[in-house]
């Protein structure tokens, strides 16, 4: 077995044992990451004299004695709208090409304090805008599973490189469904947690209320790991950062056990729209469930119905103003055709910088805010999420977690949905809704359909429920057998 | 036909917090460009905002100060538009529910008593600073991005230059006695737009409103008001309308020019700013700003001209000045002395010391137990008053008491009547000309043996006593 | 409800975009799209639910103290794209 098909838990043993140092594992992997990153494209930049000084350091505090995180010497990527200090940041975008924070985010702080070695910064839809990484203004990434394939998006490069191998794990961040699809795409595991419960201080805003980082991995194991290194109340950063009672200890208090376990399965999420190879899927895992013990019954969601005007709503206006500061000013890219003209400079700057999906979005979030439309949109879509999360809080009084699909299909093909967004937007409808009511998510792979790409299932906790969904995602796993899929390229 | 002036105003204030308001860097003022920043004032990608607390505390001061209802939870609205002092486009303002609202403030024009209401109250940071001198475009310093301000919203009360004067004064006092703004005009810490309209005296509609920016001084906004109310009523005489627009006031050319029409009016998209929480003030945190709130400018005018007997303009001179004021309530708190008497020293030779010397009281050792202390002195007659204004340059100096300067200078006076009179007997025996000169007539003589008395005395005679011995002497000659 | 042209001008106005010609009618159909989509919103009723200030957490402060880690040249200027005298430069912004 090579180290790119190993878990980070267990390369972590065999750090930990000595059986390899953290320089030999970062050479290896970067070796893999050159073998298929012409194929894959998951990266927009590869950290590899970082990533080896990093590494040897690591090796250096072993060799000396010190007590390390079972992170430390651990290879991993992060997607590129996360600020790391030196390392250009650039949301996939001609707007951000040259960006070299000031200022690392804080779960970049986090993660240097684990010892985790970054070997680049991975791709993604532009500003974290679209659902394929067809959006990216560097380059598409292709899904390891199937080249001509989209991984999904838009975290589609750290999906993509984790099923690739050149990573056991990796960061992404999730506004409607940004972790969670691509994990579905690329056959690993992605965890959204829940709003609030890892800082959002340095993560470059879509919007800001929905937004949230969360760990990718080949196992749960794997991301219960990284979960733990990033969770973190962070009061002087971040005021929508919140205490949570599993810092730290998901991994700890990992048990694959689900036996009385009240599982909803929501009706509406089953429905027209979902081809029958992912429904199938999807409930012959329900079934595993039963197997296992737990109890497994039919709920209701009906308002999923409305679940995507209001993310597209609250998304876009939240969009249209955090994406304001990107005018040619203060930092990227500022057009040169503006002369003397402050106008000039603002719209050129942004239309010239801007791909055409961020400029949609912009223009729908201006509108929704615009005078006139305000309280027919933007008002209705806040009071509309009120009453999603009433419908969500109502549902967990009677299951402990809720299973559904995470896609209507699983991966297109590259080209196939960039003509209408429309097509695109509608396959979010099984995702957006977790954002919306600020729940956790996980995903992990439950089979693979005829053209043997993995399909993905969706576990929704309530908040805080994380280490449930961890749980009944582990059992899912030992008895599935479907852990660490590695694509073969 | 007559007109009335309509008037209102917008009012700025920096608060005088130490650290800005969603970060921590320094308020202050005057530092070198750009040295006062950070990710989160530069809104650089990724960077949010955490609410400054004692921004919101002084705030709802204001508020309280001011007579307006506290809204007890409110939030925080971004207000959308883009411009290269607003680094993130947006500015992080209050809109629907603003922290304060429906207050009033009393204050005085030429002894009449007016009021002017508020309509609401809010906080929110400042925009950064252009600067044109320095290079062929536009450069832009941060320093002031972010730093706290509050916006006073008035309701169309005010109908002069003079009232509107006055008003913005008793803002000022006010702010001052809460100690929530350093008040330095000249560095921008009080700023104000101005809505004008006018219409025909005795009428109560409200005609069609001009703002005016840019006004940097309350005489500026005099002069600004007095301009635009003229243009206005001379606009209307010669068959014109008054547009509604904004008009860039310029205090140099003593004009104001077109800078936004109603058309070009701005679409700010207001919205609540996810990046920050609901703000609630609960009981607690309400009793404790309630508790700061000191007896107010307005309140302490009255009580001089109505119980301490002082004239409209010692009233105003003390009420003006916390310092001064609070220094006289303190003086008068004591029960030993007139309060009018501790009034003539304030605003003699205490308010001449701080000006020649152009420091505040605060940064001298006066205290008020030593005012009262030196001026029981004086009433008791064991020092004159000549002695007091030498005791009082000590007392601004050393930590010395009022008694044990009198001790160190000399200056205890002598009333004791048998040690005078040898005295008044000395300077007439010693003086047998001036006592000719009186026995002939002259009786004017007696001011140059006073002062013989007083310079036998070494100054320290008490010269009621030794006028009446004097006079007896000579009366016996 | 249909969007006009002059409402997307406006719009592109106020977000500061300059659309162009050549993408003007790919971008108007796209928007029509769009908002005929968010407008299904419409028809959900929501009862007595409105939308009022979000008080599930409040008051997350900082405390008044200063820290001042950065200096204009680690902050700014290695990220400017026109620094000069101290700051970004811009056109000249007459007000």
């Amino acid at each position: 077995m090579e180290l790119y098909q190993k878990t980070a838990a267990e390369l972590s043993a065999m750090l930990q044992a000595k059986e390899i140092s953290a320089v030999e594992l970062t050479q290896s992997l970067l070796a893999r990451t050159d073998a298929v990153e012409d194929k894959v494209q998951g990266f927009v930049t590869v950290t590899r004299e970082q990533a080896l000084a990093q590494a040897a350091k690591v090796d250096e505090k072993r060799a000396a004695g010190q007590a390390l995180s079972d992170l430390a010497g651990i290879p991993m990527a992060i997607k590129d709208n996360i600020c790391t200090k030196g390392t250009l940041t650039t949301c996939a975008s001609k707007m951000l090409y040259n960006f070299n924070p000031p200022y690392n985010a804080t779960v970049v702080e986090k993660l240097a304090a684990h010892d985790v070695v970054v070997t680049g910064k991975a791709n993604m839809d532009e500003f974290a805008m679209g659902s394929s990484c067809e959006n990216s203004a560097m380059h598409p990434t292709h899904n390891p599973h199937d080249l001509s394939r989209v991984p999904g998006g838009s975290s589609g490069g750290s999906a993509a490189v984790v099923a690739s191998g050149a990573v056991p794990i990796s960061l992404g961040s999730d506004t409607g469904g940004s972790i969670r699809q691509p994990a579905s795409f690329c056959g690993v595991v992605g965890l959204k947690p829940t709003y609030g419960a890892v800082s959002r201080y340095g993560l470059i805003a879509f919007a800001s209320s929905l937004d949230q980082i969360g760990p990718f991995g080949r196992s749960v194991e794997d991301v219960a790991m990284l979960l733990d290194a990033i969770t973190a109340h962070d009061p002087k950063h971040d005021s929508t950062s919140v205490q949570t009672p599993f810092e730290g200890t998901t991994r700890a208090n990992l048990r694959a056990d689900v036996k009385g376990m009240k599982i909803g399965l929501p009706k509406e999420y089953f429905g027209a729209g979902i081809s029958d190879e992912v429904r199938t899927q999807v409930l012959s895992a329900a079934d595993t469930y039963k197997s296992l013990g737990a109890e497994v019954f039919e709920i209701s969601l009906p308002l999923v119905e409305y679940a995507l005007p209001v993310y597209y709503i609250l998304s876009s206006a939240e969009a249209s103003s955090n994406l304001a500061r990107f005018d040619g000013v203060k930092y990227g890219y500022r057009t040169p055709h503006a002369g003397d003209d402050l106008i000039a400079l603002y719209t050129k700057s942004r239309s010239e910088g801007f791909g055409a999906e961020v400029q949609r979005r912009i223009m729908l979030g201006t509108y929704v805010l615009s005078s006139g439309y305000y309280d027919a949109y933007y008002k209705k879509a806040r009071a509309a999420q009120r009453k999603i999360r009433q419908e969500f809080a109502a549902a967990f009084e009677t299951c402990d977690v809720i299973l559904t699909p995470v896609a209507p299909t699983t991966a297109y093909e590259i080209g196939s949905k960039t003509t209408n967004p429309l097509e695109m937007y509608a396959g979010d409808i099984c995702t957006v809704s977790v954002n919306i009511a600020g729940l956790p998510g996980l995903v992990q792979p439950c089979g693979f359909d005829e053209n043997h790409l993995p399909v993905g299932m969706q576990l929704i906790g309530p908040r805080f429920g994380e280490q449930t969904l961890l749980n009944a995602g582990l059992a899912f796993e030992q008895a599935s057998g479907l852990k660490n899929i590695v694509a073969a390229l | 036909m007559k007109y009335e002036a309509v008037i209102g105003l917008e009012v700025h204030a920096e608060l005088s917090t130490q650290s800005k308001i969603y970060c921590a860097c320094s308020a202050k003022f005057g530092a070198d460009i750009n040295s006062h920043t950070c990710p989160v004032c530069t809104g650089m990608p990724g960077a949010l905002p955490v609410l400054n607390k004692q921004v919101v505390h002084y705030a709802a001061k204001m508020g309280l100060a001011t007579g307006c209802t506290i809204n007890r939870l409110c939030k925080a609205d971004r207000k959308n538009y883009f411009y290269p002092d607003l680094p993130k486009a947006y500015q992080i303002s209050q809109f629907d529910v603003p922290l304060c609202e429906n207050g009033e403030v009393f204050f005085y024009v030429d002894g009449e008593k007016k009021s002017c209401r508020l309509e609401r109250i809010h906080f929110e940071e400042d925009a950064g600073k252009l600067l044109h001198d320095e290079i062929d475009g536009t450069v832009v310093d941060f320093n002031r991005c972010g730093v706290p301000l509050i916006e006073m919203v008035t309701k169309p009360d005010l109908h002069s230059s003079a009232e509107a004067k006055e008003f913005l004064e008793m803002i000022k006092t006010t702010l001052s006695y809460l100690d929530i703004c350093d008040c330095k005009m000249e560095e921008g810490s009080i700023r104000c737009d101005v809505n004008v309209s006018i219409r025909p005296e005795g009428s109560q509609e409200l005609g069609t409103r001009v703002e005016m920016k840019n006004i940097n001084t309350f005489s500026g906004a005099v002069r600004a008001i007095d301009y635009e109310v003229a243009r206005q009523i001379d606009l209307v005489e010669h068959g014109g309308q008054v547009q509604q627009e904004t008009r860039r006031w310029d205090d140099v050319k003593l004009k104001n020019t077109v800078m936004r029409t109603k058309e070009d009016a701005q679409d700010y998209r207001y919205f609540p700013d996810p990046d920050l929480i609901a703000v609630e003030i609960d009981d607690d945190w309400y009793g404790q700003i309630q508790s700061e709130i000191p007896e107010l400018p307005i309140a302490r005018y009255e009580r001089y001209l109505n119980e301490y007997g002082m004239t409209a303009m010692e009233a105003r001179q003390l009420m003006d000045s916390v310092s001064k004021s609070d220094l006289l309530d303190a003086a008068a708190a004591s029960g030993k002395i007139k309060p009018k008497a501790a009034a003539n020293w304030i605003l003699s030779d205490i308010s001449k010391y701080l000006n020649d010397k152009e420091v505040e009281l605060s940064d001298t050792k006066l205290t008020a137990q030593k005012l009262v202390d030196m001026v029981c002195l004086i009433d008791s007659g064991a020092i004159s008053g000549a002695a007091g204004k030498k005791v009082l340059l000590s007392l601004f100096e050393t930590d010395e008491s009022a008694e044990q300067i009198v001790e160190r200078l000399g200056l205890k006076q002598v009333s004791d009547e048998g040690a005078i009179l040898a005295l008044v007997q000395e300077v007439l025996a010693n003086n047998p000309k001036s006592v000719a000169d009186y026995k002939a007539g002259k009786k004017n003589v007696t001011g140059f043996l006073v002062g013989q008395c007083m310079k036998a005395s070494k100054g320290q005679g008490n010269p009621k006593i030794i006028n009446k011995l004097l006079a007896q002497e000579l009366d016996k000659l | 409800m249909a969007i006009e042209r002059k409402e997307i001008e406006h719009i592109a106005a106020l977000a500061r975009l300059d659309i162009g010609d050549a993408n003007f009618d790919h971008l108007a159909a796209d928007m029509q799209g769009i908002v005929a989509m968010v407008d299904q919103l419409q028809k959900l009723d929501l009862g007595d639910i409105t939308d009022q200030i979000d008080a599930e957490r409040k008051n997350a402060f900082r405390a008044d103290v200063v820290e001042q880690a950065f200096t204009p040249d680690t902050l700014i200027a290695p990220n400017a794209p026109d620094f000069q005298a101290g700051g970004v430069a811009v056109p000249r912004v007459v007000e």
